[in-house]
């Protein structure tokens, strides 16, 4: 599988940038389609064989996200007046063949109907600008059904769950204890929890085996390809197309144009420092959230003044981290939600807040360890979570009781598009290559605030109902600092005054540049936001094949 | 949302705030080739990389009181202080910085109240009242989370010796498991998911 070779002189039909939940399933849609694909990642191809059970390595140096350690510093602020300060994780994400597809958790919830049209429905808000999609759920369901079935994911139908054109491919991953709390709980206050689906494969599907629930999902790449990743469901179909070149450790820097206005090569650095630039027809930048706005504000020229695509000026705005709220409770009997993967049972009850709490959001609330995925050192590093001592014989004592004994019901939760929460870049940070680092700047909308707090309290009320001993809960009242989700930065919209790509992914401005990555969501989703980046990856690479096939990029 | 809320991941957020230096894709090959090169000091007969075998001594029973011994090992036969090596070693100036300044001042800070010139030379009473005295600052933070950290890390790292921190909190640190995974989902099955 050592795939093509081009040379950077002559013109693939297809650059790609970022091979990630999106970028993978582009890339291979549109060299097993026939195109020439060149596919630029600026992580390594790491591989099962690779992964192991290391949380120092994974959470403390960064070896997957990145940050200052690898080079690539990034900085906050709250707002527009202040000075942003780098810290060590602002916006999150993987860096490697695969992108965050690779250590995600899997919560592959669709969006619903009601996603699609919630302003129109709901109403606009005042200072936001939550809009509508310009595609609707019947747009984008087919493509689901390609996630579920092509990516693979385990789940059931619940009746609340929008419609779906075929069943889950596996069935739903065991319960664990965790859940059965969370579906106790649920039951004793007339909720409902559910099966939760995920990118994990509960049986053997596609040639990749089951789950061995080793508990380690959230942050780690799977040692046994049991995980949905674009790397091991995408990537090798593309190499064997014969029309693809993947070329990792190559880190883009600039999308240069023409005269004409169109995107003509992509400038990027190799792993030693030396600058190439390959031509291509088209380009399509899949590069996440924060890195897609980045690189058109990085391609700025004299024909581009605020950045390349940017006509709108919505590139980097918007951005939507999806909020959450966290409550722990201690049983009596071991839960051990250390083992297998982080979620099984979702409860949607919420998914629309009553408009008559007066303020606008919805999400949903799953089951967990309090502490990510719950593996020792996490564990240990959060104690003594109930409050007490925090070293000594006491906190020693409560080590393994917290380890083996506790679940949380975390929410998952919406959030507004504000054009000062965005991506810019930073006027005095650079990183490794040189470039401006990504300076985010973000504060919650006050309802977003007050649906964290909101399902913080639903999920005490399920806390209690379930019969925990101990109940600990928070939500980041202050405002997040960060986020794995980095959202609505390069909206989609029909109209080019207040979004960045057509409803096909088409840049409004640069005819042959399409964007297509979680900067596409016009709405935030109720806080898992990948399925619905796959489904717009896997529709978006059918228009462009579409368009390539036409003649008209 | 996949990241946690501010007080978890205050909790979990490192207080080592990393320095601006060159790329290293994966820390297991620098860790690994860190530890090949020539040590000059010795704890326990195993060698020291960034430490000094009188200081590491110091940080040893300071991770003691962290973790103390009981029926089970404390931080110190764990070998936290070996995995503070390691991980010292790997683009941490500041922070080894911060733990060497903080000692000195434990060790004033022992002068003052036992007339001693190591806090290795105290009871546990005595070093629990001088930890105290210091537990809300920066050093005693730092030291905490290496030797929590310490303690449950891959063996690899040179802590968690002997899986101690595996066994403290009743971990199986095996491949994977199948269900039933604990007493909750177990008794759901027996009952036919009710």
């Amino acid at each position: 599988m050592a795939g093509a070779s081009f040379p950077t002189r002559e013109e693939v039909d297809f650059v790609i940038v970022g091979s990630g939940a999106a970028g993978g399933i582009v890339a291979r849609e549109l060299a097993v389609a026939g195109h020439s694909v060149v596919l630029l990642e600026q992580g390594p191809y790491l591989q099962a064989a690779d992964f192991r059970h290391d949380e120092w390595g994974t959470f403390h140096n960064h070896d997957l996200t990145w940050n200052q350690r690898q080079g690539h510093p990034q900085t906050f602020r709250k707002s527009e007046d202040e000075t942003a300060v780098t810290l060590e994780s602002v916006c999150d994400y993987a860096h490697n063949v695969g992108g965050s597809s690779l250590h995600f958790s899997g919560n592959f919830w669709r969006l619903r109907p009601i996603d699609f049209m919630e302003a129109s429905v709901r109403g606009t808000i005042a200072g936001t600008n939550f809009a509508d999609w310009p595609i609707r759920y019947q747009d984008l369901e087919p493509y689901y059904s390609r996630v579920d079935w092509e990516v693979g994911v385990s789940g059931l139908q619940g009746p609340w769950d929008p419609p779906r054109s075929r069943d889950y491919p596996c069935p739903p991953m065991p319960v664990k204890g965790s859940d059965v709390l969370l579906e106790r709980g649920a039951r004793a206050l007339g909720h409902t929890a559910y099966p939760a689906p995920v990118a994990i494969l509960s049986q053997p599907h596609n040639g990749r085996p089951g789950c061995i629930h080793c508990g380690f999902c959230l942050g780690y790449g799977c040692e046994v390809n049991a995980k949905s990743s674009s790397m091991i469901t995408m990537i090798p179909a593309a190499l064997e197309s014969g029309n693809f070149e993947l070329r990792t450790l190559c880190t883009v820097s600039r999308v240069e144009t023409d005269d004409a206005g169109r995107a003509s090569e992509v400038v990027y650095f190799e792993q030693d420092g030396t600058e190439q630039s390959q031509r291509a027809r088209a380009v399509v930048i899949c590069a996440n959230g924060a890195e897609t706005p980045r690189l058109l504000l990085l391609s700025e020229s004299a024909r581009f003044p605020q950045g390349l695509a940017n006509g709108s000026g919505f590139v980097g705005r918007n951005l939507m981290f999806n909020g959450g709220s966290a409550v722990s409770g201690l049983f009596p009997e071991p839960v051990n939600a250390h083992k297998s993967i982080p979620a099984t049972r979702v409860v949607h009850d919420w998914y629309e807040i009553d408009p008559n709490e007066g303020f606008y959001g919805g999400g949903g609330i799953d089951g967990r360890h309090p502490v990510r995925s719950g593996t020792p050192m996490d564990a240990a590093l959060a104690g003594n979570m109930f409050g007490g001592p925090t070293w000594g014989s006491e906190f020693k004592a409560r080590l393994r009781e917290e380890f083996t004994h506790t679940a949380a019901f975390d929410g998952h939760t919406t959030s507004l598009p504000l054009f000062s929460n965005s991506i810019t870049l930073d006027p005095q940070v650079r990183d490794k290559w040189g470039r401006p680092a990504i300076r985010c700047t973000y504060m919650d909308h006050p309802d977003d605030l007050a649906t964290m707090r909101y399902f913080m309290d639903r999920s005490v009320e399920l806390m209690e109902a379930a019969g925990a001993l101990r109940i600990e809960a928070s939500y980041p009242e202050n405002g997040q600092d960060g986020s794995s989700h980095m959202l609505g930065t390069c909206r989609m919209g029909d109209d080019p005054a207040t979004s960045v790509i057509d409803r096909y992914h088409r840049s409004h401005d640069v005819p042959n540049l399409f964007m297509c990555d979680g900067s596409s969501l016009v709405t935030s989703s109720r806080g898992q936001p990948t399925m619905t980046i796959m489904a717009l990856a896997f529709r978006a690479a059918d228009y462009i094949n579409q368009f390539a096939q036409g003649n008209e990029i | 949302m996949e990241r946690q809320t501010l007080s978890r991941r205050a909790l979990l957020r490192s207080t080592l705030t990393a320095l601006p230096r060159s790329a290293i894709v994966l820390s297991m090959p620098a860790i690994l080739a860190a530890c090949s090169r020539s040590a000059q000091n010795q704890l326990d007969g195993i060698d020291l990389q960034t430490l000094g075998g009188d200081e590491a001594e110091e940080f040893a029973a300071i991770t003691d009181r962290i973790i103390p011994p009981d029926e089970t090992p404390g931080a110190r036969e764990a070998g936290a202080v070996h995995f503070m090596d390691t991980v010292l070693a790997d683009q941490r100036e500041r922070e080894l910085q911060l733990l060497r300044d903080g000692l000195r001042d434990l060790q004033t800070r022992a002068g003052a109240a036992f007339q001693a010139d190591k806090f290795s030379l105290l009871n546990a009473g005595q070093q629990d009242q001088l930890l105290r005295e210091i537990e809300n600052s920066e050093f005693f933070a730092t030291i905490r989370y290496l030797t929590v950290a310490g303690m449950f890390a891959l063996p690899e790292y040179g802590g968690n010796r002997g899986g101690a921190g595996y066994q403290l909190i009743g971990y199986e640190p095996q491949g994977g498991w199948q269900p039933p995974f604990g007493f909750y989902d177990e008794d759901y099955m027996n009952r036919g998911g009710q």
